[in-house]
């Protein structure tokens, strides 16, 4: 086998496989962010200081560092407090936890944008913090978020690809290992591209569709 | 015009105070907002409030089921101190119905999702009987064939009939307007209001922030003025209209009418 090969078919099915590992790594930062965005979102909008303080913090800490250096820092990290180094793990967590500040303060957003008369109304008839968020503030809220929330998926996922560099096997990564083997880079991170697009394309339109759709069902 | 007359009142329980306000203060921040008020309701009694805006009026109803705080002062509600917080909070804002000058309709849920949603969640009614009393009220405000449509497809006198019913669905002993016909077009004012003089025929308490000077002739028992956040006259309607004795009540009737 020669030390330089080719750049054909399976180079490229090798690329495309990779694709599951980046499709994984954004579903669990996606779902543990949805949980995670919720609370902070819920502790942002509080009345009581303190969880408004720790929320903003939280949000301000991962909006105002790279994504990159969350990474590392999650990564090394873990060594520190005796984990064995997990790039799977490192990266998880670390897109969970920058999910979560995002959508946290996109989701804030969001139910602050819901009018305070759909609070006052509910809270006058006598209907406590729980099931007035549960029934009258978040099913509002959830629909002005619909599309701001799968742009940030879409960010998210173009996010993974820097989960390559602590060494996390996914779409770009593969794209790399490929390329040493075949130093054809304009193939190969063209194709790494055109499955990033392939992927986030199609959210980027059904964003917009769900966008038009809830803005005419809750038209006033 | 038809005067009302205060025996159905007496079915309620007689004349006891239901709401007692002993010297209300607040202020946003810098601005004081109510100053020193003192006002007791009776029960059954229907009180208009009115004055300049700014002058406190809104803020004053909405104390009275704590959608604002107060700093300085008592407000017993049905013998709930509401000042001592706790629980009573909770009671009061179960037992006082109000209506809002936009209505606050829940836009994402149908007439009678908007009417069986309080008394299924803080009452524990079953749904069916919730429908059941939401469909009673809604044919009392004369809209029951509105009840699967969303308050987008009404006209605002049906949106704010709607937002009495849900009020009335939770079987309130007092009843609060702010305003409620201030953001209708005048060809649906009067739909409201007949809703209203229906209600106080019956014998409810109410609280009315209104400018409508002939619905507090046809129906208040005291009409009160406030300036300022100051309570400056309280008379029944015949005193406060025929002969007002504050300056400032006086200007301001001069310029409504």
């Amino acid at each position: 086998m020669p030390l330089i090969r080719p750049f054909g078919l399976p180079e490229f099915w090798i690329i495309v496989m990779a694709a599951q590992w980046t499709i994984a790594l954004s579903a669990i930062a996606f779902a543990g962010g949805g949980i995670g965005g919720l609370l902070i979102a819920l502790l942002r909008v509080s009345d009581a200081k303190w969880p408004r303080l720790i929320a903003t913090a939280f949000i301000r800490v991962f909006q105002g560092t790279p994504l990159l250096m969350q990474l590392f820092l999650v990564f090394f990290g873990m060594n520190i407090i005796g984990l064995a180094i997990n790039p799977w793990l490192a990266a998880a967590v670390a897109l969970t936890l920058h999910a979560s500040a995002f959508l946290g303060e996109i989701w804030r957003g969001c139910i602050e944008a819901v009018p305070p008369g759909q609070r006052e109304a509910a809270t006058a008839l006598g209907i406590r913090y729980y099931n007035r968020m549960r029934y009258v503030v978040l099913p509002q809220a959830s629909r002005i978020a619909v599309a701001p929330t799968v742009g940030f998926l879409v960010q998210l996922i173009k996010g993974t690809s820097l989960a390559a560099i602590i060494g996390f096997t996914e779409l770009t990564r593969q794209g790399q290992i490929i390329n040493n083997a075949t130093f054809s880079p304009f193939m190969v991170f063209g194709t790494v591209a055109a499955i990033y697009f392939v992927l986030c394309w199609p959210l980027s339109v059904l964003a917009r569709r769900m966008e038009l759709k809830f803005s005419r069902a809750t038209a006033r | 015009m038809t005067e009302i007359t205060n025996a159905s009142a007496d079915m309620r329980g007689g004349p006891d105070l239901v709401v007692r306000m002993e010297g209300v203060n607040k202020w946003y921040a810098a601005f004081h907002a109510l100053k020193d008020i003192d006002l007791s309701v009776t029960r059954g009694e229907r009180i208009v409030i009115c004055g300049p805006s700014g002058s406190g009026k809104s803020t004053l109803i909405r104390c009275i089921n704590q959608l604002e705080t107060i700093q300085k002062g008592k407000i017993v509600v049905d013998g709930h101190d509401l000042t001592a917080g706790g629980k009573n909070v909770d009671i009061v804002r179960q037992e006082t119905g109000m209506v809002f000058q936009q209505f606050n309709l829940f836009p994402h849920m149908t007439v009678l999702e908007n009417c069986t949603l309080a008394p299924m969640k803080v009452r524990g009614i079953s749904k069916a009987e919730a429908e059941k009393t939401a469909r009673t009220y809604l044919e009392r405000v004369r809209i029951p064939e509105q009840a699967e449509k969303y308050p987008a497809q009404l006209s605002g006198g049906q949106q704010q009939r709607v937002a009495i019913a849900r009020a009335l669905c939770m079987n309130p002993k007092i009843m609060l307007f702010d305003e409620p016909t201030s953001a209708l077009d005048p060809e649906m004012v009067k739909e409201v209001l007949d809703t209203m003089i229906d209600l106080a025929r019956e014998g409810m308490t109410m609280l009315c922030v209104t400018h409508e000077m002939g619905f507090a002739r046809q129906v208040a028992d005291r009409v009160i003025f406030m300036d300022r956040g100051e309570i400056l006259e309280t008379g029944t309607p015949s005193e406060f209209f025929g002969n007002p004795q504050n300056e400032r009540l006086k200007t301001f009737l001069g310029q409504i009418s």
